[in-house]
């Protein structure tokens, strides 16, 4: 080995910085890869997860068996031999794809019915993932300097990558950054990420519970949540918690930064409140959580009279 | 003399985990074991190397019988080691999450999910989960599998890769270099987990940024034709139609080719289980920038850039780096070749063997 020798983690780490830095300096033509995202999307069909009219839509297109036989061969033999097999069982497959369309129809018109049902429920009671969706889309506004400093010291010394989940416009995480820890954010909407990009920071733009999920198991040493504990419902609170024990490395740690329920809805939060299921946790109910997944030494510090940061290690195994 | 009979769903030429079963077969006849390969096909000239498994009916001498059964995808056949009374080991391939395949194939998603559930059935009766890397060994940890070995798949990667470049491919991409303009190469089937479009929009971001006359070539079949057709729909609309080449399934001469007219192999795959081209790539002495995802790093090593992050514009300057950075070109191909020996064939047969030998006991 000579002393060229090239540390290629460092390098790789140098080429992500550098790059942060030349789309913070503008030096990126604008929107071009948003605009390579838009025009992938066009060719691909839609996601099947969310859209269950799209969903329907696409089952009732396949419903009908095309009860027509390919004879094509490349042998004109094979190919007369066939078209005869064609003609002599022609009845047979139309009949069978008639029964086949015959019980697709009937399971599609079912789903029709239960799909009707559940919007009537929704009615009633609340579309949950549409709130989900309205309240996602208004950015979290929250005065970061609260924390700050708890969440700084809760994670120094920590090794390995730390992700900021709903990193918002990006001051907590660039305070993490000065200090020297290896951090990113995840933000899910977009104009509020650019603000964070704008800062010279390392951003995904994820919804912050699809990036855990997506994240290999004990990659981070870090993780803080910020924003999304307000709003989720407590079910997905639940999974985000599951999600941060698989994700974290043991000995990792996991910062939970939230308002107290009491100052949620008021001010900059009120329409944020108003729209979504969810609502912040008391402290002790984090601490009555987090053991069952597996963390220890949880701790809630005070943020000002309005938020409280928790602090947990993700144990050993 | 112990019988380990192997189970499998496909047996196919000109297929790593084709060549993986065959190797392994081998092996264990090698080492006294007597062994046979049942599957639900088999094709080409490899028709006569296996019997059809419903034909398995128990070894009939009295001397102690295991299943291998290497699981990949969903398959009849996994039902049918399940049903068997004979001690088993499974050998896992890694089965993609149906996630990915949902938007683009829905009938080879529910395949890949009734895998998972096969996969998940089979721990109640595997003795021993054998995975190609610790990432397929953790997913059988996940799924309950009390005793896991990782053993690299079996590749002679000297003998596997040895074909001549085929001359009319060697020719006309040699005729493309001729024009200037760096050579992207990514070998895989066209699949939604393997990302095709994310290289190719680096790979525009790197002719906007770097070298408008630079080329990517795509080789491989597709395991989508919605995805094939829209990664071509989507090239197209970018105006790089003379720049992309989505070749289709290549004769190994050809995929030789390729690898010999390469600047660069690119990998932004969002899963893989082990990716037997980045050996490829190493043996052929490309350099790899690769996205950090799955048994990707694990595979690669240090033998080959790899990303924490796949944006368009990390991908490109990372390309750019090796592309004109001759020394750090010298350092990962050589990083390549040592690499390339951790996964030497004579190491992962004493690997499989001794896993083996672990569970089941001696040959006789």
């Amino acid at each position: 080995m000579t002393d060229d020798h090239v540390d290629i983690h460092k390098l790789a780490a140098e080429i992500e910085a550098e790059v942060r830095a030349r789309r913070a300096a503008g030096e990126y033509p604008p929107g071009f890869e948003r605009e390579l995202d838009r025009m992938f999307d066009r060719f691909a069909p839609p996601e099947v997860s969310n859209d269950f009219e799209a969903a329907l839509e696409r089952s009732e297109d396949l419903v009908i068996v095309d009860p027509v036989i390919p004879v094509a061969s490349r042998s004109p033999v094979l190919g007369a031999v066939k078209r005869v097999m064609s003609k002599l069982l022609g009845w047979y497959h139309v009949w069978l794809a008639q029964q086949i369309s015959a019980l697709a129809t009937a399971i599609n018109t079912a789903l029709r019915l239960l799909g009707g049902r559940v919007v009537d429920l929704e009615h009633v009671t609340g579309d949950i993932a549409r709130a989900r969706g309205v309240g996602a889309r208004i950015p979290a506004r929250r005065d970061d300097g609260a924390w700050q400093t708890s969440v700084t010291n809760a994670l120094q010394g920590c090794a390995g990558r730390i992700a900021v989940v709903e990193c918002g416009d990006g001051v907590l995480l660039d305070a993490l950054v000065s200090t020297g820890l290896d951090a990113y954010g995840v933000e899910p909407r977009a104009s509020v990420a650019d603000a964070a990009l704008a800062r010279g920071l390392e951003v995904r733009i994820d919804d912050g519970a699809a990036h855990l999920h997506a994240v290999g198991a004990a990659a981070l040493g870090g993780l803080v949540l910020r924003g999304l504990v307000e709003r989720a419902p407590l079910g997905e609170l639940l999974l985000l918690v599951d999600a941060a024990a698989a994700k974290l490395v043991p000995g990792g740690r996991l910062v939970v930064c939230s308002l107290r329920r009491e100052s949620w809805g008021r001010d900059a939060t009120a329409a944020e409140a108003d729209l979504v299921a969810g609502r912040p946790l008391h402290p002790d109910t984090w601490n009555a959580v987090l053991p069952e997944q597996g963390f220890v030494d949880i701790q809630v510090h005070a943020a000002g009279a309005d938020a409280y940061v928790v602090t947990a290690t993700r144990a050993d195994e | 003399m112990t019988a380990v009979h192997q189970f499998v769903p496909t047996l196919a030429p000109r297929d790593a985990v084709g060549g993986h079963y065959l190797a392994v077969q081998e092996t264990l006849r090698g080492a006294g074991y007597r062994s046979d390969i049942y599957s639900y096909e088999a094709k080409d000239e490899y028709k006569r190397l296996a019997r059809s498994f419903t034909s398995f009916t128990g070894d009939g001498r009295g001397e102690p019988t295991w299943l291998l059964y290497h699981s990949s995808v969903g398959s009849p056949v996994a039902d049918f080691v399940a049903a068997r009374d004979e001690p088993l080991i499974v050998d896992y391939h890694n089965i993609t999450p149906a996630p990915f395949f949902s938007r683009w194939e829905p009938a080879v998603a529910g395949a890949l999910m009734k895998g998972r559930r096969q996969l998940a059935a089979l721990e109640t009766r595997a003795q021993l989960g054998i995975a190609d890397s610790a990432f397929n060994a953790q997913e059988l940890t996940d799924i309950g599998f009390e005793r896991t070995s990782v053993v690299p798949i079996l590749i002679d990667v000297v003998k596997a890769f040895a074909a001549p470049p085929d001359p009319a491919t060697l020719g006309r991409l040699a005729d493309a270099r001729a024009r200037g303009g760096a050579d992207w190469l990514f070998v895989g089937r066209l699949a939604p987990n393997k990302a095709q479009h994310d290289i190719v929009k680096a790979f525009a971001a790197y002719r906007r940024l770097y070298d408008e006359r630079a080329r990517l070539h795509l080789v491989g079949g597709s395991s989508s034709h919605r995805y094939e057709t829209a990664l071509c729909d989507f090239v197209d609309a970018l105006g790089l139609g003379d720049a992309v080449e989505i070749t289709g399934p290549v004769s190994a001469g050809a995929l030789t080719a390729h690898y010999e007219t390469a600047d660069v192999y690119v990998i932004a795959s969002d899963h893989e289980g082990f990716c037997v081209p980045l050996l490829e790539a190493m043996h052929h002495r490309v350099p790899i920038v690769a996205y950090s995802a799955a048994a990707v790093p694990e595979t690669l090593g240090d033998a080959g850039l790899l990303l924490d992050a796949k944006d368009a514009y990390t991908i490109a300057t990372a390309v750019h780096r090796v592309v004109t950075d001759p020394d750090l070109r010298l350092q990962l191909v050589g990083a390549g070749v040592e690499r390339l020996r951790e996964f030497d064939i004579a190491k992962s047969r004493r690997k499989l063997l001794d896993a083996i030998d672990g569970v089941v006991g001696p040959a006789s």
